[in-house]
């Protein structure tokens, strides 16, 4: 089938272009990574969301300084909505802090504010390892000089103050944002410090936040195998971490789209090689520790290891297996998620009838469609009006995606799970596969289901 | 009340003109408010004896938006006229757009646009580079806009851009054109041009202001040429402005020219016809 208009879209037929249902015979993608069709009830973020809320907010030992009005701070706020674990979580995850700018501010100009809230925070938290400063929409259309001003309130405090342009009008969805931050910490951090000492087997993972704690189930894997996680990038990263980052031998990409650019110009500047891999469910991760393995020359080791968790978990994931087998799942995820999560809902039994993400560019859907069957729909930026057509017309048996969407799932009365901070994580590796599989068998076979209204009387409001 | 706006070109002599002219009109017993919209907060200061008054951004700026009083931003001048300086960042920081936004909606919550006034003047900065200095165009704030200019190009160069902001607010402000005030450099052919370019737009020049230097000594008097010199023929002129304004009743939506009929017209009227 080609591209296709739903029925909730007759009035945007510009989204027909968004809207693909596959077929094998067919090299078509859907069109993503432009801007929103003016009508179209987009959900996504802004460029300053993909900044601060997904690549910077985890880092856990620095005082992420919001320059812009009140209203800006809160959504944005890593510890606040995202489940970015870590083990200073007194820190970034308490604390969220702003310029509060107000109309005066913005007339007369922010700059000496900027300064003295950096220099008040600074006093407040003596122990935090750096300041950065992100720039909201207000601030770039007067211009602040925020390189300037970091400048001077750096030399005056002695700890390191990097300042993000990540305005939120720059862009069409959050990604441009995940760039900027990549970029930005890519020059302002990265190579400006040595490890204390390095070894042949020093590896970043870079791309993983650490949602729910899944660095913590991922890294024992990799240092079982006698790997040294030099950085993370950026779950549960100190700023130091990052600032080593230019040492290892090895970037492991997980999230492939927020990540992307750092790796790039960590390999053209430092001659560090890339490997993407998927960390969810136990196919995709037993073939992430082969290929890291096969890297490092470790592959003995790595059997051992596979063999011993995956004997842990099989079992169990056979019997969940089981009770799934022929249920059918709707995919809505930022981006990568949508394509991570096919194989791992196969391997449950589960098969794939519609995926779609936020802000994926072209390479996601181009792995979305190589992983799903004919005839699955795959959607770029949904709205709220599709996502209830497909919940009430494709009738999946649960729907994975996030807070926004999670009512509405629960109003149509189709089982539902938090795909992007989780609902009792962590999800990924072979251990966090168990919960991941647990939490589907909840949602799928939670007696409330049945007290509610049936799905097939639901009505759409068309 | 008639609302009136004066923009043009930066340095062309918009705030000597409208202190000349409303002061002109005060000698005529018209109860006027004048409004500042240039962060230098210089365009009453003839009408106040060259007193730095508190701007409305200052004072909102220290005694927060709600407790800012028409009291503290609104002095009396020469002639009774009620001067209001909006005031603004200094320059290279912050957004005077907005500044001019935000003190012309606080005059109007504070109720300074009373009903025994006859004339509301705003004295906008420069050119309209933003939308913040278009607000006196917009929402009906204004209903009249006059363009001061003179015979130089880049004059009439920015009088034609004024024009093409006040087609795009004409229709959802009723603003109109009034018309253009020619404040003489001394250009050969002056009067000429100007009178050509103000037909060329669908307008007319309201008035030929000529050069003399009592303005300027006026001016280091910290006097408006009304008050300085009443007698003066330079009175006379300004006098004569105020009566063209009161009974001026042409107002158009102007036909801004193409850059290359500006030009055009430049070699047919100007200094080298």
């Amino acid at each position: 089938m080609p591209l296709t208009l739903l029925k909730s879209d007759k009035a945007i037929p510009e989204r027909e272009k968004h809207t693909y249902i596959k077929a094998a015979s067919e090299n078509i993608l859907p069109l993503s990574n432009v801007q929103t069709t003016p009508g179209d009830f987009t959900e996504r973020g802004c460029t300053y969301a993909g900044c601060l809320g997904v690549v910077c907010g985890p880092i856990k030992d620095v005082i992420h300084l919001v320059h812009g009005p009140i209203g800006c701070a809160y959504w944005t706020w890593g510890g606040g909505t995202r489940q970015n674990l870590s083990d200073n979580p007194g820190f970034h995850r308490k604390y969220c802090f702003s310029t509060d700018m107000q109309e005066d501010n913005i007339i007369f100009g922010g700059e000496d504010k900027l300064y003295e809230s950096i220099l008040e925070a600074h006093k407040e938290f003596p122990e935090a390892k750096g300041v950065f400063v992100y720039a909201t929409c207000a601030i770039g259309l007067i211009g602040d000089d925020l390189k300037g001003v970091c400048k001077r309130a750096e030399e005056e405090i002695g700890i390191r103050v990097v300042s993000f342009n990540c305005e939120g009008f720059r862009g069409c969805s959050q990604s441009l944002g995940h760039h900027i931050a990549n970029d930005t910490l890519f020059e302002k951090v990265v190579g400006t410090k040595e490890p204390e000492y390095l070894t042949d087997y020093d590896m970043n993972i870079i791309g993983d936040y650490n949602i729910q704690g899944d660095l913590w189930e991922i890294m024992p894997l990799f240092e079982r195998m006698g790997i040294r996680i030099l950085s993370t990038f950026t779950g549960n990263a100190s700023v130091d971490d990052i600032a080593q980052a230019h040492r290892a031998k090895l970037n492991l990409m997980h999230c492939q789209r927020s990540t992307p650019y750092i790796c790039k110009r960590m390999e053209e500047k430092y001659g560090i090689p890339v490997l993407k891999a998927s960390l969810f469910g136990v196919e995709q991760t037993s073939k992430a520790l082969r290929d890291v393995a096969a890297f490092f020359g470790l592959e003995d080791k790595a059997e051992e290891i596979i063999e011993e968790e995956v004997s842990k978990v099989a079992p169990k994931i056979e019997e969940y297996k089981t009770k799934f087998e022929g249920k059918r799942v709707f995919i809505y995820q930022g981006a990568p998620r949508a394509w991570h999560w096919v194989n791992m809902f196969r391997e449950l039994g589960v098969e794939t009838i519609a995926a779609a993400t936020t802000f994926g560019h072209e390479d996601d859907y181009v792995k979305i469609c190589e992983r799903v069957n004919e005839g699955v729909l795959v959607l770029d930026n949904p709205n709220s009006l599709e996502l209830e057509e497909i919940l009430t017309d494709w009738k999946p048996d649960l729907f994975i995606s996030g807070l926004k969407e999670k009512y509405l799932s629960y109003k149509l009365g189709v089982p539902f799970i938090n795909g992007h901070s989780y609902e009792k994580g962590p999800y990924a590796v072979y251990s966090g596969f168990l919960n991941f599989a647990r939490d589907v068998e909840k949602t799928l076979f939670a007696p409330v289901w049945g007290l509610i209204r049936r799905r097939k009387n639901a009505q759409r409001n068309d | 009340m008639r609302q009136i706006a004066i923009y043009g070109k930066g340095g062309i002599g918009k705030s000597t003109t409208t202190q000349n002219l409303t002061a002109a009109l005060s000698t005529m017993d018209k109860r006027i408010l004048q409004i500042g919209c240039d962060p230098k907060a210089d365009s009453t200061r003839m009408l106040v004896g060259g007193k730095r008054q508190p701007t409305v951004l200052d004072t909102l700026r220290e005694v927060g938006t709600e407790n800012v009083t028409l009291e503290e931003v609104v002095h009396t001048g020469f002639g009774g006229i009620k001067c209001v300086e909006a005031g603004g960042p200094e320059p290279g920081v912050g957004c005077a757009g907005r500044g001019v936004i935000t003190a012309i909606n606080l005059l109007e919550e504070l109720g300074a646009y009373t009903d025994d006034l006859d004339f509301v003047f705003y004295d906008v900065l420069g050119d309209v580079v933003c939308g913040g200095f278009a607000m006196p165009m917009r929402e009906g704030k204004a209903r009249e806009i006059y363009i001061v200019a003179s015979g130089e190009m880049m004059a009439l160069y920015a009088a034609n851009n004024i024009c093409k902001a006040i087609v795009r607010f004409a229709k959802q402000s009723g603003i109109r054109l009034g018309g253009i005030i020619c404040n003489s450099r001394k250009v050969d052919n002056e009067l000429e041009l100007v009178t050509a370019f103000s037909e060329r737009i669908g307008s007319r020049l309201v008035y030929f202001v000529p050069r003399d230097n009592i303005v300027q000594r006026a001016e280091i008097n910290k006097k408006t040429v009304i008050e300085y010199a009443p007698e003066s023929n330079q009175a006379g002129e300004y006098l004569q402005l105020a009566k063209n304004v009161i009974e001026n009743d042409n107002f158009v939506i102007p036909s801004p020219l193409e850059y290359e009929e500006l030009e055009e017209l430049m070699m047919e009227s100007g200094v080298l016809a």
